[in-house]
């Protein structure tokens, strides 16, 4: 269990060092997910306890950024300067995405899909 | 007594007991996506804090053991990534070409309605990362010089609209196939779509887990590289 949440943090750091170094935008910690998809890439075994971990924190991500949200307190001007224009702005973009994304897989899953279609829709 | 209110035991305890029962609500009402339990009790948090009169530097330093717990989560999503990779595989093309366009519009779009409202670039920089899951939005949206805490709540209502209105979208636009359904889901509406798709098929929930996974990569690195160019 040390081991794992050894693994996590080093790899944080690591993406944090990294962010560091070379100014990228990229967060610590996105880097460090794509540091922790190399090693698992580089180092293939069975981890258990590495599943246990992140299926845990993934399933309370949503308790986790309360702290951040409840932030809104200070932003009271922001709200009522652009609320219309950000809640229409993210409606369309949500839509639009959903509507792109799903009509560019289809069209796309068409004309260079796998033949095996089984094996995705069994899982 | 008065100062127990600057300790991190007052306010975890609060805030863990005022999220626990937004999600029993939440459980109750088989997850319906208006009875997130973060949209109920971060209003109920900022009741408190006016209430008590607490600042929200004091509320913001005292909850940080649960923040932190942020970024290792955002470094464990490499895992269901990594247990899909067969999947992955097999659907190379259309996840690549569906995940760029998809990552692609939703800045644009989102960017581009929100500057016709002449909104600020601050504001701009917090909706830009909408379509990741909120730690990823929020750590982008600071990278950016925008909002966190706005950033964590356009993409909650991001994936609440979105997991409302996926199925009659969908539906509308007559794409039938659970894996292109699941994916663009996923890509549009994270971690609350996710919830969504799973509820209606398992091939869908697994496709908007590796949606929401890929697309926060996605939409990190280009937006990365956009504020490189900028």
């Amino acid at each position: 269990m040390l081991r794992t949440i050894f693994l996590l943090i080093a790899c944080q750091l690591l993406g944090e060092i990294v962010h560091r170094l070379t100014g990228l935008a990229l967060p610590g910690s996105v880097i460090g997910m794509i540091l922790l998809f190399a090693w698992l890439a580089l180092v293939p075994r069975e981890r258990p306890t590495l599943t246990v971990v992140t299926g845990w924190l993934t399933a309370h991500l949503a308790v986790m950024f309360v702290p951040a949200a409840v932030g809104l307190i200070d932003e009271g001007d922001v709200l009522k300067a652009d609320g219309v224009g950000l809640v229409v702005a993210t409606a369309i973009s949500t839509f639009l995405t959903m509507a792109v994304t799903a009509l560019v897989f289809r069209w796309a899953l068409r004309r260079f899909g796998p033949v095996d279609t089984e094996a995705d829709t069994a899982a | 007594m008065t100062d127990l209110m600057t300790t991190s035991l007052f306010w975890l305890a609060v805030t863990l007991g005022v999220f626990e029962v937004a999600d029993t609500v939440s459980k109750r009402s088989d997850r319906h996506p208006l009875l997130h339990p973060v949209l109920w009790s971060t209003p109920v948090l900022i009741g408190l804090l006016t209430w008590t009169g607490t600042p929200y530097e004091t509320y913001q330093q005292a909850t940080f053991p649960i923040s932190f717990l942020l970024g290792p989560a955002v470094v464990g999503l490499a895992v269901p990534i990594w247990a899909q990779r067969a999947r992955i595989r097999r659907l190379a093309v259309p996840i690549a070409l569906a995940l760029g366009a998809g990552a692609i519009t939703s800045i644009v779009s989102a960017v581009g309605v929100l500057s016709l409202f002449g909104a600020p670039n601050e504001i701009l920089a917090s909706i830009a990362p909408r379509a990741t899951t909120t730690p990823v939005a929020m750590a982008i949206a600071g990278q950016l010089g925008g909002v966190p805490a706005l950033a964590a709540v356009i993409v909650l209502f991001a994936g609440v609209i979105g997991a409302m209105f996926a199925t009659p979208l969908l539906n509308l636009l007559n794409v039938r196939d659970y894996r292109a359904r699941g994916f663009a889901v996923g890509v549009a509406a994270h971690g609350i779509g996710a919830a969504r798709a799973f509820q209606v098929d398992s091939t869908a929930g697994a496709m908007a887990s590796l949606g929401m996974a890929l697309n926060a990569a996605t939409t990190a690195a280009l937006l990365s590289i956009l504020a490189l160019l900028v």
